[in-house]
């Protein structure tokens, strides 16, 4: 039995918190997945907080954040440099957020992380019309 | 190259500069000038991959003030970060022609006045204000093309006394 891979959400303004909130309305009660938002810190200051939280993963852990070059992505990889069983993942969305609690018992962080990425660029699509 | 945006901000690269002020001035360069970051390969690594279809650069206060120039000869839009208002300074004083600087994101930290929601100051941030303004350089404070740019000197009239 794999140990159960940990999250932070970290995201602008409330995003995180209401993507949690959201997940929970579809998935349950949800544990060892935390919020972060950037609001009114620093570089220095947003690097502190993720680090706090990413220090407290013994055995990795993935950081979602919501977009790739956002002062959370930039944080979030600068605080986890050298951490092999951290990943980094941009973009993150509802179905990514659900899959990864799907399957955050079975695979290990790298492994879930590739995984996320499919599995958010698949939810992504266009519902064509239908005809009259 | 017209360097279209010079701006203070102590996130450096983040979403507002890469997303709302790169939708406004579309630029093929940006400069992130930071001694700290400079002397770190692998912080200059991270923000050269953190606007893809841009053309990053993390320099020394000293390589920035030897290729300002110089750059300005390729085509099109750039924009230039700083960390604080000493770089800005730094920059100025080295000899740089910039008019203006944009005040994006100086956030809270202990000892610090709050300015408005973006921008605190303390007496050293303050004094480096008023050498800028003392040069003719405007400091204009806002976090986005879409919000009102407001005068920093009128925000905080305690800039103009030392």
């Amino acid at each position: 039995m794999m140990a159960r891979v940990p999250a932070l959400l970290a995201t602008h303004a409330d995003l995180a918190a209401a993507l949690l909130r959201a997940a929970e309305r579809v998935y349950g009660a949800i544990e060892d997945v935390e919020i972060v938002t950037n609001e009114g810190l620093s570089r220095r200051d947003l690097e502190r907080v993720i680090g706090e939280r990413v220090e407290r993963w013994p055995a990795g852990g993935i950081v979602m954040c919501d977009f790739w070059g956002g002062s959370c992505h930039v944080c979030g990889a600068a605080v986890t440099r050298g951490r092999n069983d951290v990943a980094v993942v941009t973009g993150v969305n509802l179905p990514m957020l659900l899959d990864f609690l799907h399957n955050r018992d079975q695979l290990d962080a790298a492994a879930l992380a590739d995984r996320l990425v499919q599995k958010g660029h698949d939810s992504i699509r266009i519902q064509r019309g239908v005809p009259a | 190259m017209t360097w279209s945006l010079h701006r203070v901000d102590d996130r450096l690269i983040h979403g507002q500069v890469v997303v709302a002020w790169g939708q406004r001035v579309n630029p093929r360069t940006i400069w992130v000038v930071d001694d700290e970051s400079a002397a770190s390969t692998w912080e200059r690594e991270l923000l050269e991959s953190a606007a893809p279809g841009v053309d990053v650069k993390v320099l020394t206060v000293a390589d920035a003030i030897a290729g300002y120039a110089a750059e300005a000869g390729h085509g099109g839009a750039g924009i230039l970060l700083v960390r604080d208002l000493a770089t800005a300074r730094a920059l100025v004083e080295g000899g740089l022609p910039i008019p203006s600087f944009n005040v994006g994101g100086l956030h809270y930290a202990a000892g610090k006045d709050k300015i408005n929601e973006y921008v605190y100051l303390d007496a050293a941030d303050r004094d480096d204000a008023r050498a800028l303004l003392d040069r003719g350089v405007t400091l204009v404070v806002q976090d986005v093309p879409a919000s009102r740019p407001q005068d920093l000197a009128q925000l905080d009239p305690a800039i103009a006394t030392p």
